[in-house]
């Protein structure tokens, strides 16, 4: 069985991203919210190797909405 | 030139998401972001799904302009 290449490199950024999210470098919320976007685009990589067309739009159309949620989320928590 | 192709948008995958990982700066680490999406895009062209393609070339500025409306307001992430 031949794993193709784009699998291996989502579960590389999947890893290194949920990684990064819990211990990142600089404890603000900012950077975690950045990390936690390099995993987004790995978990993306994956449902491109299994071929899942109308999750991969849903998924990426669906994100934008939860990064405004939590920009407006660290915006009332940095603000208070 | 298809494998070309494909190690090109590896490259660029890889390193986009590492860098964004481990660079300090929250511009930076945004830019990096942008190398990432780079390369989705080409490994998503490579595979022939164009529509996919679509969806996330536009909406992927949309979310990098809602992270650059919290880093306005923070001055230290300038430095």
């Amino acid at each position: 069985m031949i794993v193709p290449p784009e699998f291996i490199v989502g579960c590389i950024l999947l890893l290194a991203g949920v990684i990064f999210t819990a211990y990142p470098r600089e404890k603000t919320y900012l950077t975690r919210l950045i990390n936690m976007e390099v995993a987004e685009f790995g978990l993306v990589f994956i449902m491109l190797s299994f071929n899942e067309t109308l999750a991969l739009v849903t998924f990426v159309a669906v994100n934008v909405v939860t990064t405004l949620i939590f920009v407006r989320v660290i915006e009332k928590k940095e603000g208070a | 030139m298809t494998d070309l192709i494909l190690i090109l948008a590896i490259f660029l995958a890889l390193f986009g998401g590492i860098a964004a990982l481990l660079v300090r700066s929250a511009f930076d680490k945004l830019i990096c972001l942008g190398i990432l999406t780079a390369g989705v895009v080409l490994f998503l062209v490579e595979k022939g799904y164009l529509d996919v393609a679509i969806v996330v070339s536009l909406l992927m500025p949309v979310g990098t302009i809602f992270i650059l409306l919290l880093l306005g307001k923070k001055q230290e992430a300038a430095k």
